[in-house]
């Protein structure tokens, strides 16, 4: 083969390879050192470990409550996944489907939210959920993380729903179809991939974050998985071992997800882009 | 079956510029194959698509069978339409798109099950109900969408250019089965399509439709052979026909200037013309009527020599088109469709000989077809 067609693809491959060192070295340092103790870290940060210690997994999902984490992660996840689907589903139908004064304005309004930091919005939702009630409550956590996910799971769900032929929509009406049916019989099955798209950011979102869940929950057994991690990061001292375990338990989900969901992951975010 | 009919049907889109439809009158009869034919943008998807209950009435009155309809929801209708894209549903199977529509108004499952599997017989489809769209080919999935429509035996049939995604071959065999469906079930239809050879070979009657309005209906040959406008003239017909400048004369009988050449008008009474004597018209002639030396069917007299240089010469196979020019003021172009045993070259010089009773008249200033026919 030439050097002038080698040389490019050389090229490529040395960046992809570099990307890929920098995406993937941390998570698999993080890996190694979930299965070695912290004071073998301390000796030697980034040994490969001598002895692969299996039972710091049990360990740290007994004896660390991780069982209660990863429950509640896993509920406040689900409960708030099925329903920014729906909702975001059932509002993005509406703005690609309907033609009505102030469509876009109203869609542009949504979206716009998600300009505002998250600093920003948490003293005030936090009046918001004590004077309600909801302080320490799963309930008040869901709400906060719907409230917040909303905007980005219309705006990906309506570009995606806009590319569906109206032809569809008008062939369902003559076959005698409501608009919610149509919305639950066509839009729906068709929107799939888009849908399962906006449910891996969802879940990716909620399963990692932090800011809300650390302010609106207090007590221990409401937890969710970054708050348990949190429990390792002492003020005198830091469980880097268990820290790492810790992390590997609660990627592992994300994981699942990817690997199940990123086929039509990719499918949501490339329609359209190819015919 | 049922009457379709559309009584000063306008629509304006809101935010739109003027009337997409306008002043819209048609009756389709019963068990009639109508086509509204017109170039992009005419306003007949439209029209068919207010007859759908798609789009709504701005004004006029949509009646089926003495019903008003405007007020009517699409599915209440009794209507069936056929998509130019089909709007197969993707994630359904070929069966459940065939019974989709038969499943919302409550049919019973062993009479759903009996039309299409009666249905797929007809269209070929059988062995298809359990594939997706997306492992159609284009005919098949246009088969589906057709099925789908007839599945539901409604009153009316509504097709918006259902053919236009197909290669020239499958639509060629598409549009006869379409004709054939529409005997078989003796259906009121209504066909829209640009494509002029569709709405002259498919259509019982058509109806051309421009910005909006309706120019002109009738029998598909009789507006060939009698365009109502030079829209209709230049509309209809591949090559169009040729529409020249012309002055109106009358010694001894119509006769037309055109450029340096007086073509008499044997095909014009002349009372119905006297007001234009004298007057610029629009002279139309066909490009079959244009023909080569040999080339003058049997019988023929009427006709006049016309001496024209070859600028192009497309070689089609079974015919040849001329494009032509006679040099002088103005310098007259047009086109000729002649047999394809005319052999000649760009730059030769050609006696066509001009049936002179295929002559048409407009009005140069409005595009209306002028004068009366003699009788036959």
């Amino acid at each position: 083969m030439p050097v002038r067609r080698v040389l490019p693809q050389m090229v490529l491959l040395l960046l992809l390879a570099g990307y890929t060192a920098f995406a993937a070295g941390p998570f698999l340092w993080t890996a190694v050192m979930s299965l070695r103790t912290t004071s073998e870290i301390m000796a030697d940060p980034y040994a490969l470990p001598s002895v692969l210690h299996w039972q710091k997994f049990p360990d740290a999902w007994i004896s660390s409550n991780y069982a209660t984490y990863f429950k509640n992660s896993a509920w406040v996840s689900a409960v708030c996944v099925v329903f920014l689907s729906l909702f975001g589903a059932m509002a993005a139908h509406c703005l690609a489907r309907y033609r009505f004064p102030g469509n876009r304005v109203i869609f542009f309004l949504i979206f716009s939210t998600i300009i505002l930091p998250p600093q920003i919005t948490v003293i005030g939702l936090f009046q918001i959920l004590a004077s309600y009630g909801l302080i320490d409550t799963h309930t008040g956590l869901i709400l906060v993380y719907i409230a917040m996910q909303l905007p980005l799971t219309i705006y990906i769900l309506e570009s995606f729903f806009a590319r569906i032929p109206q032809e569809l929509y008008d062939a369902a009406r003559m076959d005698g179809y409501s608009d919610f049916e149509i919305f639950w019989r066509i839009t729906l099955p068709i929107g799939m991939p888009a849908i399962a798209t906006s449910a891996i950011l969802n879940i990716i979102y909620i399963w990692n974050e932090f800011l809300y869940a650390v302010v609106l929950l207090t007590s221990d057994d409401k937890r969710t998985l970054p708050l348990g991690i949190q429990r390792f990061l002492g003020d005198q001292l830091e469980d880097i071992g268990m820290l790492s375990t810790g992390l590997m338990i609660a990627v592992i989900p994300i994981i699942v997800v990817y690997v199940l969901f990123s086929e039509k992951m990719i499918q949501g975010m490339t329609a359209g882009a190819v015919k | 079956m049922a009457v379709v009919e559309l009584s000063s049907v306008c629509k304006a889109y809101e935010g739109g510029r003027g009337f997409a439809v306008r002043d819209v009158n048609l009756r389709v009869e019963h068990g009639e194959f109508m086509v509204l034919l017109g170039p992009s943008g005419c306003g007949k998807s439209t029209t068919l698509r207010m007859i759908a209950g798609l789009e709504k009435i701005t004004s006029g009155t949509l009646s089926i069978d003495g019903q008003a309809m405007n007020n009517v929801a699409a599915k209440d209708r009794d209507i069936a339409m056929v998509f130019q894209s089909y709007a197969l549903y993707p994630h359904m199977t070929v069966r459940d798109n065939l019974a989709f529509g038969l499943r919302r108004r409550g049919t019973d499952k062993a009479e759903i099950e009996r039309r299409v599997t009666r249905v797929a017989a007809t269209l070929g489809l059988s062995d298809l109900l359990g594939r997706k769209p997306f492992a159609l080919s284009g005919g098949q999935r246009q088969r589906v969408a057709l099925g789908r429509a007839i599945v539901r035996e409604p009153k009316v049939f509504l097709f918006d250019e259902p053919l236009s995604n197909l290669d020239t071959a499958l639509r060629s065999s598409t549009r006869n089965e379409l004709v054939r469906q529409h005997r078989a079930l003796a259906a009121t239809m209504i066909y829209v399509t640009h494509d002029q050879v569709e709405a002259m070979t498919m259509g019982q009657r058509i109806c051309i439709i421009n910005e909006g309005r309706v120019v002109q209906i009738g029998v598909p040959l009789e507006v060939y052979r009698n365009p109502a406008n030079t829209f209709v003239a230049g509309f209809l017909g591949n090559p169009p026909m040729n529409l020249l400048a012309a002055e109106l004369h009358f010694e001894g009988g119509l006769q037309v200037q055109l450029g340096d050449v007086r073509l008499p008008l044997p095909r014009y009474r002349t009372d119905g013309l006297a007001a234009w004597v004298g007057r610029s018209v629009t002279l139309g002639i066909r490009p079959e009527d244009l023909h080569a030396p040999g080339e003058l069917p049997e019988g023929q007299k009427r006709v006049a020599s016309l001496r024209a240089v070859v600028s192009v010469v497309e070689s089609l196979g079974a015919e040849t088109i001329l494009n032509v020019y006679r040099d002088g003021i103005p310098r007259l172009e047009f086109s000729a469709r002649v047999g394809r045993g005319t052999v000649c070259r760009p730059q030769d010089t050609i006696d066509l000989a001009i049936d002179l009773e295929a002559l048409h008249l407009f009005d140069s200033a409005t595009g209306a077809a002028i004068g009366e026919l003699q009788p036959h």
